[in-house]
């Protein structure tokens, strides 16, 4: 199938946005003004745009943590200034200062963040679980990494989905690497695909810096899925410009990422790739790429406002013991 | 394989000991007989030796009154078996007294040991003064609410803890409170502790008068015949090595009369009156208190006098009351009496008559007192002889007035005729 | 006057609860089938979508709740063995507790969990182990035991009225006990303790099967010794001004508590007794826990129980 421009611009859009995000994320963590830590998802931002773009509010999301979801929550269209101001341990962050770097929109059915990876596979079979009840073609979209899914989670989620045909998408961030350790050291096939394609879960593998075709194959499964259909596994094989989190040494295995490594990476550099694409289709000018920048730039200057005015969470002991448990 | 040492039962009558001080440090290699411990009993402390060889592991602390019979310290074979039993055990007693308290506690405690020694300043509290109070945290609130004073009470509960009833019993019993005296017209001139020896001494004396029926009698007796014999034992003093006390004396007196009353020389253990053949003299020692004001009392025991002269029981005598003075009465010394001495010639007015409490378990007590000469009739003559007072009192629950009665009349038969207790 | 037994009395409960709110629904494994008779024969007044069994597969079954609970359903999850729930102990323990407050106070997660343990059946550690001490350590979990079929329905239906997960064991020694259990539903909170019989010498705190070991023994000391015997039911929330209220009484606890002895809830009860009553203690604290030892199988079981002997004996210990 192909993209109607609307869907480009919409994908390009988001794309830059999540670049423009993605850089000042790395910026304000190298400055000391992040709480907590920060995955950088430089290089890797297409697939979560290619996910997201084409969700509609109520369809439950996983985002990715390489970049924080941010890339995956604006896609959905969140307001990441609330994660911002989570991520900046203010009370106007989306946990309300709780949590400094988990996700909560649950009125856009972004429910939690977790340190364990993998913990994915767990609560999305139950959101599947409950979209299939309601029966309103609710879509589960569950983006992790290739780490991930070395996780037995993933085998039991993935194993749920596909015998009870839950409408879930498996969108498989392939970037080559969990922290230092490498895909080839760590997975015995060519393709985590085949894990899927061993559940009879219909799997493709696309590659991960061109938006516009992980786009193809994800609103394909998503399709799929709200007409009741199954679950997919898309693997995007994408790259990883940068360190696992910043302030980790950037290896491979044990051994420095040599230079030519990421010189090569660079020429595949997915907003240069969309950017190419977008006027070489003519679906875009120059004018109008430098418009969506500068908004994006904006968009990200009013977010980090939001944030720095804002107040730091103070709650009492008491206050915050009696958050423990809902009424 | 750790060896247990426990709380030594240093006399017949020990219930419990404190330990004043460890003489070795916590995991020190102790030898066999090596000085291990100085251990306060209810009168005197001592130094005991170690009974075994081992690291050390203490389990009491200086200050702890510990029941005998119950574990002080452990031997460990090896220094790892000390760090697996120190690490393994929980700390026995619970709270570990502060260095400053501590120190006062062995200050106060071996003063009032050794009575020779400069008493410390009055109003030394009986916490310092050896000995933590063991009470359940409820029985410390009531006493406290009610300002009694827990160290007033023997505890009932396990280890002799005081608990709940033991306050309550207390306070219904009415005993007086700590409370602070109301009147502001009277000024202190000392506060002593009732702790220690006179804490012992109050119990020992309550007990007595209230377990027992006994009852005083006097009568005079004429000494003026063993004062002569006594005179000549005087005179040859540098030969005998010893100057003969009229105490001595007494003693050979009572010898006689248990010889012919020997229900006299009867201990109560348990339901039993048990008459002993040997005897064991009690006598009673007067101390220091720890003040200027107050004063201090031991039994010491001259053990088997039956086989003394007259001469071997003086020097016997006046050697156990200066070491018991001295604060180096053995258990021997300070236990074991059949029946007691206690005299107070010299000291009280002259043909005093008393009625002295009995050392218990004994059935019975001697208490003579300060002669005087007086006009008394012999064979229809008008003379002048010296008296002395002799108070006696019996349990008449082993006693009854009949040989009670013989054996005053035996003591008094040897009092006026010195040549029968010597025979 | 109509009995139930105490497991019948929780299917009572849920079913009343499916009936009255079509959100509340059942996972777990080959529950349709009804491996414990609370779950039997569901399916057929529920269906397959609201008695749901799933693979062997721990983490995707207890996501199937918390997931659809942040949907808006109020879920059951059956894990069968209380053993059970540690084997993704992070989804269960970890996630669960920590999903309302780290989120911002805004989401609750309305789940509950239950699962058979219980020893006296011989069948050893795996399926003996008790997990209620464990489940107290991680903040936003609840956690309760009912001992009797009277509770067990009244805190059951509770437990899925309420808006948090809901640890809520039971024990397969009471699963067979009966008495009357009303036929309407009835809701018991959860973090009361329930004194289940006077008494003015020692307080007894006994749970499950325990409870009636102390019940039993309290008859039997009774004009000896009185014992005030309570089930404190709920172990998070729990319930500490009825113990302190009792210890005012009696001065003397002993704390009953059929898990090991090492970081169990009789831990910290008793650290929070010392903390709160200090003053009423006449006694030390004792309590009867079971030996840091594998739950053993065969007939070892039987020497590491707490038995009415060692309740006894600790009894008389405290009375001392």
């Amino acid at each position: 199938m192909s993209l109607t421009k609307a869907q480009m611009v919409t994908l390009f859009t988001n794309l830059v946005r999540a670049e423009h995000f993605g850089k000042m994320m790395y910026r304000r963590m190298m400055q000391g003004k992040l709480i907590g830590f920060y995955h950088p998802a430089d290089g890797a931002i297409a697939p979560g745009v290619a996910a997201c773009s084409f969700l509609n509010q109520d369809d439950p999301l996983w985002p990715h943590h390489r970049g924080h979801g941010i890339t995956h929550m604006l896609s959905k269209g969140i307001d990441i200034k609330y994660y911002l101001a989570e991520h900046t341990g203010k009370s106007t962050g989306c946990c309300n200062g709780h949590s400094g770097f988990h996700y909560g929109f649950p009125e856009h059915h972004v429910h939690l963040h977790s340190g364990f990876i993998g913990a994915n596979f767990m609560p999305t079979v139950g959101y599947a679980w409950a979209a299939k009840q309601r029966g309103k073609g609710q879509v589960v979209m569950n983006c992790s990494g290739d780490g991930s899914y070395g996780e037995g989670r993933a085998h039991e989620g993935m194993l749920m989905a596909a015998v009870w045909k839950l409408p879930e998408v498996f969108m498989c961030e392939n970037n080559g690497y969990s922290i230092f350790s490498t895909f080839e050291e760590m997975h015995p096939t060519e393709d985590i695909a085949t894990m899927a394609q061993g559940l009879d879960i219909p799997a493709v593998v696309v590659d991960g810096q061109d938006v516009f075709a992980v786009a193809e194959v994800a609103i394909a499964a998503i399709d799929r899925a709200r007409k009741g259909q199954g679950p997919s596994f898309i693997e995007a094989k994408c790259l990883r410009f940068k360190e696992h989190d910043i302030g980790n040494r950037d290896l491979r295995g044990y051994k420095p990422r040599e230079d030519e490594e990421y010189q090569e990476m660079q020429k595949r550099d997915p907003v240069v790739l969309a950017t190419e694409r977008v006027l070489a289709d003519k679906v875009l000018s120059q004018d109008e790429i430098d418009g969506i920048h500068e908004a994006a730039a904006n968009e990200v200057a009013d977010a980090e406002q939001f944030a720095d005015d804002s107040e730091i969470a103070r709650p009492t002991i008491e206050e915050m013991e009696a958050m423990v448990f809902a009424p | 394989m750790a060896i247990p040492y426990v709380m030594p039962k240093l006399a017949m009558a020990m219930n419990e000991g404190t330990i004043n001080e460890w003489l070795v440090q916590e995991g020190d290699f102790v030898a066999k007989a090596q000085p291990l411990a100085s251990i306060e009993t209810e009168k005197v402390a001592y130094d005991v030796e170690s009974p075994e060889e081992g690291y050390i592991r203490f389990v009491a602390q200086p200050g702890d009154i510990v029941p005998c019979g119950e574990l002080v310290a452990t031997f460990c074979e090896s220094e790892a078996e000390l760090a697996e039993i120190s690490a393994a055990a929980p700390i026995v007693g619970a709270t570990l007294a502060n260095t400053a308290a501590t120190e006062d506690a062995l200050a106060t405690a071996s003063a009032a040991a050794v009575p020779a020694s400069a008493a410390p300043a009055p109003g030394v509290t009986a916490s310092s003064a050896g000995g933590r109070i063991i009470a359940s945290p409820l029985a410390k609130k009531i006493a406290a609410d009610n300002a009694l004073d827990l160290r007033t009470l023997a505890g009932s509960g396990p280890q002799g803890r005081i608990v709940k009833r033991d306050v309550l019993a207390a306070l219904e019993r009415g005993v007086p409170a700590a409370a602070p005296f109301a009147s502001g017209a009277a000024r202190e001139l000392a506060r002593i502790p009732m702790a220690g020896m006179r804490k012992t001494i109050a119990g020992r004396m309550t007990q007595s008068l209230q377990s027992t029926a006994q009852l005083s009698s006097g009568w005079e007796s004429d000494i003026t015949d063993l004062l002569a014999a006594r005179k000549k034992f005087v005179s040859r003093e540098q030969q005998l090595g010893t100057r003969v006390s009229v105490n001595a004396f007494i003693v050979k007196a009572m010898v006689y009369a248990i010889r012919r009353v020997p229900i006299a020389n009867s201990c109560q253990e348990g339901d039993d009156i048990v008459i002993y053949d040997n005897i064991n003299m009690g006598v009673a020692v007067s101390l220091p208190g720890v003040s200027e004001y107050d004063s201090g009392l031991v039994v010491a025991v001259l053990r088997n006098v039956e086989r003394m002269g007259l001469v071997d029981i003086d020097r016997e005598m006046k050697a156990l009351v200066e070491r018991v003075r001295n604060g180096q009465g053995t258990a021997d010394d300070l236990s074991g009496a059949t029946i007691t001495l206690s005299s107070t010639a010299g000291i009280a007015p002259p043909g005093l008559m008393s009625t002295p409490v009995l050392n218990l378990p004994n059935a019975a007590l001697v208490g003579p007192s300060t002669a005087v000469e007086k006009a008394v009739v012999r064979d229809g003559e008008l003379v002048v002889r010296t008296m002395m007072p002799v108070s006696f009192t019996f349990d008449h629950r082993m006693l009854d007035g009949e040989p009670a009665a013989r054996f005053m009349n035996a003591l008094h038969e040897a009092l006026e005729n010195p040549e029968l207790m010597l025979a | 006057m109509r009995e139930l037994t105490y497991i019948n009395a929780i299917r009572e409960a849920i079913q009343q609860e499916m009936r009255a709110d079509e959100t509340v629904f059942m996972v777990g494994q080959d529950i349709r089938g009804g491996v414990y008779p609370h779950t039997k024969d569901l399916v057929d007044e529920f269906g397959e979508d609201r008695i749901v069994d799933t693979p062997l597969a721990e983490t995707g079954m207890f996501g199937t709740a918390y997931g659809a609970a942040l949907e808006g359903f109020r879920p059951i999850v059956d894990f069968m063995f209380g053993s059970c729930a540690f084997v993704n102990f992070n989804e269960t323990s970890i996630m669960a507790g920590q999903q309302y407050f780290m989120h911002g106070a805004k989401h609750p997660l309305p789940l509950v969990m239950t699962a058979a343990v219980g020893m006296g059946k011989r069948i050893g550690n795996d399926h003996a182990m008790f997990i209620h001490s464990t489940f107290c350590r991680q903040p936003g979990i609840k956690v309760a035991m009912a001992s009797t079929p009277y509770d067990a329905k009244g805190m059951f239906a509770q437990a899925i009225r309420d808006n948090n997960p809901v640890m809520i064991p039971w024990h397969t020694g009471v699963m067979q006990k009966r008495e009357h259990v009303p036929e309407e539903p009835y809701y018991i909170p959860l973090g009361v303790a329930d004194v289940k019989r006077e008494g003015s010498d020692v307080t007894v705190l006994a749970n499950s099967e325990q409870l009636y070991n102390a019940l039993e023994l309290a008859e039997e000391l009774a004009g000896e010794i009185s014992v005030e015997v309570i089930d404190p039911r709920s172990f998070v929330p729990f319930d500490l001004d009825t113990v302190l209220k009792s210890l005012a009484k009696t001065n003397r606890i002993v704390i009953v508590d059929e898990d090991w002895e090492s970081c169990g809830m009789a831990s910290t009860i008793s650290a929070r007794i010392v903390e709160h009553g200090f003053d009423l203690l006449d006694a030390p604290i004792r309590r009867v826990c079971l030996p840091n030892i594998p739950i053993p199988g065969g007939y070892m079981e039987d020497y590491t129980r707490p038995t009415k002997e060692k309740i006894e004996a600790a009894i008389r210990d405290v009375c001392a």
